[in-house]
């Protein structure tokens, strides 16, 4: 996740602070960061409009709240929360706007990518978003940071809020749920 | 599980995900010029806090201040609204009331009562008496002024 080194991230949320750079500074923000968030919206959300008007949201409320922001977190780890609160949010008004199940809800997205057709790969690849798509959501946020980003669990921690052990007690399980996913596909 | 490692050593962590060509450029270049204007970040101005005044600075002390004064006004107009008539008020007694409002009763008591100190006091204030011709007995008793001599009565 992190396509700059934690010095030039540091330089950049100074410029951030900057009244008279502020706005440059975000401008280099979105072109930094908006593929790695966007991957990060798109394994949670199959449909590319979708992740596309929720990646302009991430960085509206971003840019909306630069103010609170203090360099406390990283920057990129502060706006992968919003992203990813973003991304959770937008599946819980979906439900509720249709009316389903979480369990429907999971069919649906399995649709979706089944017949995504901004997709590259080969089959397998599909067939490995079908089964995260199938995973709870905490445990499908966990394996696409950790497996897809290759996050470490300590950062994935101060994103979700989880405990390091929680964390690893979801990887565990959603690669055992994926294993019984391709056992059926056999 | 090593069936599991095999799939996903196989993906080599590539999520298939594809965007539209020049999707992340043109979307760099829509989102900043789509930016909201925020002067309450972006402008030197605002950010620089303006000195208070003096007033200003004691503003919240004189507020306190006549607070306090409207509070304790208050309780003290409570504290005269509810207090009693004054005890030593002659109003309070009306048998003395009465007794000093008989002229007769203040006559007598006033010539019957008088002690002989009051009279020295009344007899030092006229001019003509020589005090050095006065015979001064141990203590004066009524006796004592009856024996004066003729040019002291």
């Amino acid at each position: 996740m992190s396509v700059i080194s934690t010095e030039d991230e540091q330089k950049l949320t100074e410029r951030l602070r900057q009244p008279g750079q502020c706005r440059d500074a975000f401008g280099e923000v979105v072109r930094l960061y908006s593929e790695p968030l966007y991957r990060q919206i798109r394994r949670m959300v199959p449909r590319h409009e979708d992740a596309d008007d929720l990646l302009q949201n991430t960085f509206i409320k971003a840019w909306g709240s630069l103010e609170n922001f203090r360099g406390e977190a990283r920057l990129s780890t502060w706006l992968y929360k919003i992203a990813v609160n973003e991304a959770i949010s937008f599946l819980d008004r979906e439900r509720r706007r249709q009316s389903i199940s979480l369990d429907d809800q999971q069919q649906q997205l399995v649709a979706q990518i089944e017949a995504d057709e901004n997709i590259d790969g080969d089959k397998v690849a599909r067939q490995l978003r079908q089964a995260v798509a199938m995973l709870p959501e905490k445990q499908r946020l966990v394996f696409n940071m950790k497996y897809y980003d290759d996050m470490k669990y300590e950062k994935i921690s101060e994103i979700l809020g989880t405990s390091v052990g929680a964390l690893k007690t979801s990887y565990h399980l959603a690669v055992k749920k994926i294993e019984q996913f391709f056992s059926g596909q056999d | 599980m090593k069936e599991t490692n095999d799939i996903l050593g196989k993906t080599g962590r590539n999520d298939g995900i594809a965007v539209p060509e020049g999707y992340f450029a043109d979307f760099a270049a829509r989102m900043t010029a789509s930016l909201p204007v925020r002067p309450e970040i972006e402008s030197e101005s605002t950010v620089l806090a303006m000195p208070r005044t003096p007033w200003q600075k004691i503003r919240p002390y004189v507020y306190m201040a006549a607070m306090f004064a409207g509070v304790w006004c208050m309780l003290k107009m409570f504290s005269l609204m509810s207090t009693p008539a004054d005890p030593l008020a002659i109003e309070s007694y009306p048998e003395l009331a009465d007794a000093l409002g008989d002229e007769q009763f203040v006559k007598e008591y006033v010539v019957e009562d008088l002690n002989q100190w009051d009279l020295m006091d009344e007899l030092i204030e006229d001019d003509d008496l020589d005090l050095s011709e006065l015979p001064m007995p141990d203590s004066i008793d009524s006796e004592s002024i009856h024996n004066l001599p003729e040019n002291f009565q």
